[in-house]
């Protein structure tokens, strides 16, 4: 989960720090609908994971896009 | 200033091209670069990050890059509407991005809703369609075209049938690119770009991300941006004369593999064997580099001797001698031995390609040097033909006969140095030349040489007027004007168009205002032998005296004392500006040992 906190500081160019549960896209300014794709293709190429463009949609915040990391990672 | 990326540990992600940009554009040194490009992007879907992408690879080369991109899908609009935001930004290069799937519309999805003869006329509109569009943006934009040809699908309907059809889907996609290759091979302006091409080295499988594009419309995966980037610098190397002119090689492990001086002449590896392909194949290349004008040049550690008999001996040497403009073959550390390289060869320090195996030599060269390209040459000798092949550094816009020549000129040149050097007195030496001065009118066959002179001489240049093919063309049909160009050949070889020169002919007074010669053949009186014709033919017309001007620059001082050397006198001086004139009382004499050729 580290690398992928450091993926998402990088792409929203926010500290890691606030990179974190509370972290969402309504809260969020730099994520927008751009962003997120652009989050979630570096996701894809750092981790080497797919996402689905259903998982795509339904992610919403940080805590969404743990959940599906992880549940990829098993 | 230029934010350093350091590509040879890792290479950067979209996301990275995107933090650099605003990295780049929130830096107090943006904009500062001593050149600026004005690029325009006209795509049919979403093509976010190549604005940022090329700003911060443009960057990197010292280019300042002024970005515009088109409206949302409105490329026509745009072209079409002279009051658009396009033709208001004046753009250097245009890029164009139709994409396939957008230009065919409902038919992409159902190509088979059309007979083959429907079909046909379907791509023939889009080509005109196209070429339309092409032609409008051409007559409000004297900026270069970049129009991309369309990515060839992998899929059909039809399966294993699909090219037993008269003029199927995909033999369609590929008529309408051979046909836009057709249409432009001719235009000077516009390049088609092998988008198809591109695509098939990134793979098909991985051009289109269909999340991205179901999302955002994207067509391109955009991690693939930098890729297409890189395939746009090719474009806009030579737009901003960034072209480079010489590759400079080392011997060892780099020509082939081994070390003379160690392995001996049939110790080395070089021929048709699995350890001595990969170093022939890599000379043929760089062969073909020098056929198409590239110099090549030489430096290395070793005995000349020793190096000679590879040249005279080896069976399978590809390049020879004669392929080398310059050879450094000595002992003395290799960056006093490039000091040496560009002085011999008049050429500047950021011309060069450094070719080395030695990784030391590299970084070396890389920190006295930054303006050379040093080639990260990979471990893996089997890779160097490769990496040799994706140098896109000897792009021009276009080639020209001299061009083509210049690697043997170049290797002519040194044989003439060292024939001069044997001689005693300057007199003897041009007398032993034979030389032979050619001066042609401007005509379709060296309107461009004489264009490309008016752009790229910067010394023996009285006015440094540049001037466009269109210009020259002009003033050819123009009567009061006398347009030419000049070749010279001695017994060393032919030199080729190296100089033009382009006179207003007044009733009284004829005007020299453009006057200039390739530095490779000044000093030999063939700029004398010029005066003497102009003056003859000016005299003919029964003009009184010939007027010329002088505007000093940094780079010109070498003909700065022409005029009055010559007889001239000078009427005034206004800061850089000085006019000169010559009464045409007496001929002006010929220099006697140069043969005079009118054609």
């Amino acid at each position: 989960m580290e690398g992928l906190k450091k993926i998402v500081a990088k792409v929203l160019s926010i500290d890691e720090i606030e990179v974190n549960n509370s972290l969402t896209m309504g809260n969020a300014e730099q994520w927008d609908s751009f962003n997120h794709l652009l989050l979630i293709s570096e996701i894809e190429k750092e981790i080497g994971i797919k996402f689905s463009i259903q998982e795509v949609e339904k992610i919403k915040s940080f805590k969404d896009l743990k959940e599906i990391v992880s549940s990829k990672s098993k | 200033m230029s934010i350093k990326i350091d590509e040879t540990n890792k290479k950067l992600s979209i996301s990275d091209y995107f933090n650099l940009y605003k990295k780049l554009t929130n830096s107090k040194n943006f904009g500062k670069n001593k050149k600026s490009i004005k690029i325009a992007l006209l795509s049919s879907f979403t093509a976010n990050g190549i604005k940022e992408v090329l700003s911060v690879k443009c960057n990197e080369l010292g280019i300042n890059c002024d970005f515009y991109v088109g409206s949302y899908n409105q490329y026509s609009q745009e072209i079409l509407d002279k009051n658009s935001g396009l033709h208001k930004f004046k753009p250097d290069l245009t890029i164009l991005f139709i994409d396939v799937m957008s230009i065919f519309g409902n038919n992409y999805f159902l190509p088979y809703g059309m007979d083959d003869k429907q079909r046909k006329i379907f791509v023939e509109e889009k080509l005109q369609e196209i070429s339309s569009l092409v032609e409008k943006l051409k007559s409000n934009s004297k900026g270069k075209v970049l129009l991309h040809n369309f990515e060839v699908p992998l899929f059909s309907p039809l399966g294993i049938l699909e090219n037993k059809q008269k003029f199927g889907f995909i033999e369609s996609i590929e008529a309408l690119n051979s046909w836009l290759r057709d249409a432009f091979k001719d235009d000077k302006q516009v390049f088609v770009f092998d988008y198809n091409a591109f695509c098939s080295k990134i793979g098909k499988d991985n051009s289109i991300d269909y999340k991205m594009y179901y999302l955002g419309d994207m067509k391109l995966n955009f991690q693939y941006m930098p890729e297409l980037c890189n395939e746009y610098i090719a474009y806009i190397k030579p737009l901003m004369s960034l072209a480079k002119k010489c590759i400079v090689l080392d011997l060892d492990n780099t020509l082939w593999g081994g070390i003379i001086g160690e392995d001996g002449l049939e110790g080395i590896k070089l021929g048709p064997t699995p350890e001595g392909r990969p170093f022939m194949e890599f000379q043929q290349y760089l062969l073909s580099l020098f056929n198409r004008g590239v110099i090549l040049a030489i430096n290395s550690k070793n005995n000349y001797d020793d190096v000679k008999e590879v040249f005279e001996k080896h069976p399978h040497m590809v390049l020879k001698e004669n392929n080398f403009a310059a050879m450094q073959i000595n002992w003395n550390d290799k960056i006093a031995n490039l000091k040496a390289l560009a002085e011999e060869l008049n050429i500047g320090m950021d011309s060069f390609v450094f070719i080395d195996d030695d990784k030391a030599n590299r970084q070396m060269v890389k920190e006295a040097f930054p303006e050379i390209n040093v080639v990260e040459m990979p471990e893996d000798h089997s890779l160097y033909l490769k990496t040799l092949m994706e140098i896109n550094d000897f792009n021009t816009l276009q080639i020209t006969e001299e061009d083509k020549k210049r690697g043997h000129m170049y290797v002519q040149q040194r044989k003439r140095t060292e024939f001069q050097k044997s001689t005693t007195n300057l007199a003897d030496f041009l007398k032993n030349l034979d030389m032979i001065v050619t001066v042609e009118k401007a005509n379709k066959f060296n309107i461009p040489r004489i264009s490309q002179l008016t752009q790229k001489t910067n010394q023996f240049n009285m006015t440094t007027k540049r001037y466009m093919e269109e210009d020259i063309k002009k003033l050819a049909e123009d009567k009061n004007f006398l347009v030419f160009s000049v070749k010279e050949e001695d017994k060393f070889g032919d030199n080729g168009i190296t100089g033009a020169a382009i006179i207003k002919k007044g009733k009284d007074a004829w005007n020299i205002d453009a006057f200039l010669l390739s530095c490779r053949i000044i000093g030999r009186k063939v700029e004398e032998t010029l005066l003497a014709y102009i003056a003859r033919e000016a005299k003919k017309a029964g003009a009184k005296k010939i007027t010329a001007d002088f505007i000093a620059t940094k780079k010109n001082p070498v003909a700065k004392g022409f005029y009055k050397n010559n007889g001239f006198n000078i009427v005034k001086k206004e800061n850089e500006k000085e006019v000169w004139e010559y009464y045409l009382k007496e001929d002006y004499k010929f220099p006697n040992f140069i043969k005079f050729v009118e054609k």
